[in-house]
């Protein structure tokens, strides 16, 4: 990776902890990475492997045992309020808006609670509504299918137009138009200096998006690199990463 | 800061009008509770009386007030716990946690919401007392009547964020809120005053807070008592809410860092 540019996100010997049983099971071990500003990162691994305690630790709702997370020269050790307003954060939990409440009147609190004005609201939310073609914000949230709630969630995260984004499972639940929109918005962010880190089990998905990728198997880096990285690790040039992930699965 | 607490009390005033019927109930739950006291009060009213003589009413009036005054120590203990409930089982505590938004903020939101909702209580007490019961409330002390409330309603916010503590970490089971809300109705003089009671339950009664809180409202709203009259009551309030007020948020802040270590903010 380009040490030439100040990372926006450092990752030293990250360490976590889940308890299972009541014995301790790695769900992180020694994660180290940096990753520079407007960067997409691919995070790739079967269920289990710890892609979605990663993103939480980096957004500081879960605190790793040991290790530290550096965001734009922030320590996030401590849930501190700057470095929650860098983030946005697609979960890929349905439950996580208020059902009872509209789209509209769900982003309008949850842009209030990240600083915006009712103006700035406003703006932001007919901003995003023409780019995603979205005409149900009046109904009522528990109206919603899988894919509405979905377009909410990336909806909300965007909304204070964050530096980092992450997304759990893209483009989990969304038809094949709505995926191809999101495709060329993740690409306009990303050119607009936005970091992304995405998790999927779409491997042909996160090779036409992701710059970085990496491998995770039993909340440890199995492999980490660009696909031109990647590619002489494993000493195969014309390896797709669908390959890729297959090598590095089986001999992590 | 005014913007995020406004933006708080919108959701919770539209998720709260949400369910339509649930504030008709609640006027007929007020009023079911009256009809029953007032009917308990014509059956054995007047062997109460003996007990009442200090603040001056019969044992309607004097179970109306305590009943009604109780709505902002019941709100306080019990609607922390049963928000941040709602908030875990809706998946939406990790959502807010995860905005730049401070723990302090959302406390007083809580706090501002559940005055709110105590206040439509009393109201309706008031109003049912006033009208239809003909409860006479000419002799009250407005200053000190407000300076019981102020400080009885930062003493059970801050009992109920600490109940709320519990629940960030273990979810289900609430020893505080349970402690309390068993205590409080047997020796906390709600429903009868304290001097009813043994003296060694009076002895209990006289290390809860409820205790000194409704007999300050009680002597304040019927007897017209001064905040100088009522130093004793106001004092022991005021030592609960410097104590407590800060313990609570500390142990607040504790909690979700520990729920946050544990990784257990979406679990319910």
């Amino acid at each position: 990776m380009s040490k030439s540019f100040s990372p926006v996100l450092t990752l030293q010997d990250i360490l976590k902890f889940r308890l299972a049983n009541k014995n301790p099971v790695s769900a992180l071990e020694d994660i180290n990475f940096q990753l520079d500003s407007g960067k997409i990162l691919g995070i790739l691994g079967p269920n289990g492997a710890g892609k979605t305690t990663l993103l939480k630790c980096l957004c500081t709702l879960i605190i790793p045992d040991k290790g530290s997370i550096v965001i734009d020269h922030y320590l996030a050790n401590t849930p501190a309020d700057k470095i929650k307003s860098l983030f946005g954060f697609v979960d890929n939990e349905e439950r996580s808006f208020y059902w009872r409440l509209s789209g509209i009147q769900n982003l309008e609190f949850f842009a209030a609670m990240y600083g915006l004005t009712p103006k700035q609201t406003k703006l932001r939310i007919n901003e995003l509504l023409s780019i995603f073609d979205i005409n149900y914000i009046h109904k009522r949230f528990d109206t919603y299918s899988s894919g509405m709630k979905r377009k909410l969630s990336l909806l909300r995260a965007i909304i204070h137009r964050p530096k980092i984004l992450l997304v759990d499972e893209l483009t989990k639940s969304l038809d094949f138009d709505t995926s191809m929109s999101l495709y060329k918005f993740i690409k306009d962010l990303s050119a607009n200096k936005t970091t992304i880190i995405l998790t999927s089990h779409n491997i042909p998905e996160a090779e036409n998006l992701c710059d970085t990728f990496m491998f995770l198997k039993s909340g440890k880096i199995a492999a980490l690199g660009s696909i031109d990285t990647l590619h002489q690790n494993l000493k195969n040039a014309d390896a797709s990463l669908t390959d890729i992930y297959k090598t590095v699965m089986k001999n992590a | 800061m005014l913007r995020k607490i406004f933006a708080l009390l919108k959701k919770d005033f539209l998720m709260e009008s949400s369910y339509k019927l649930a504030f008709i109930m609640n006027i007929f739950s007020v009023c079911a509770s009256l009809l029953i006291y007032f009917f308990i009060n014509k059956l054995f009213g007047n062997n109460m009386n003996k007990y009442l003589e200090e603040f001056g009413v019969n044992y309607f009036s004097y179970v109306l007030l305590s009943m009604a005054f109780f709505s902002y120590i019941g709100v306080g203990i019990g609607s922390f716990s049963s928000r941040i409930r709602f908030e875990q089982l809706q998946g939406t505590l990790e959502s807010l946690l995860l905005t730049p938004t401070k723990t302090e903020i959302i406390l007083l939101s809580m706090t501002i919401w559940n005055i709110i909702f105590a206040t439509i209580d009393v109201l309706i007490y008031f109003l049912f007392g006033l009208f239809l019961f003909k409860i006479n409330f000419s002799n009250i002390n407005l200053i000190s009547t407000f300076a019981a409330l102020i400080l009885t309603i930062i003493s059970f916010s801050s009992l109920g964020i600490l109940s709320a503590s519990f629940i960030l970490i273990y979810k289900r089971g609430n020893p505080t809120a349970w402690l309390i809300s068993t205590l409080e109705g047997v020796v906390g003089g709600v429903y009868f005053p304290i001097s009813v009671l043994p003296g060694y339950l009076q002895i209990i009664a006289h290390c809860l807070p409820v205790t000194y809180a409704i007999r300050a409202i009680e002597l304040a709203v019927y007897q017209g008592y001064s905040i100088f009259q009522l130093k004793n009551e106001l004092l022991f309030l005021l030592i609960f809410s410097i104590v407590l007020c800060p313990l609570s948020l500390k142990a607040f802040k504790k909690a979700i860092y520990i729920a946050c270590c544990r990784g257990s903010l979406t679990q319910y």
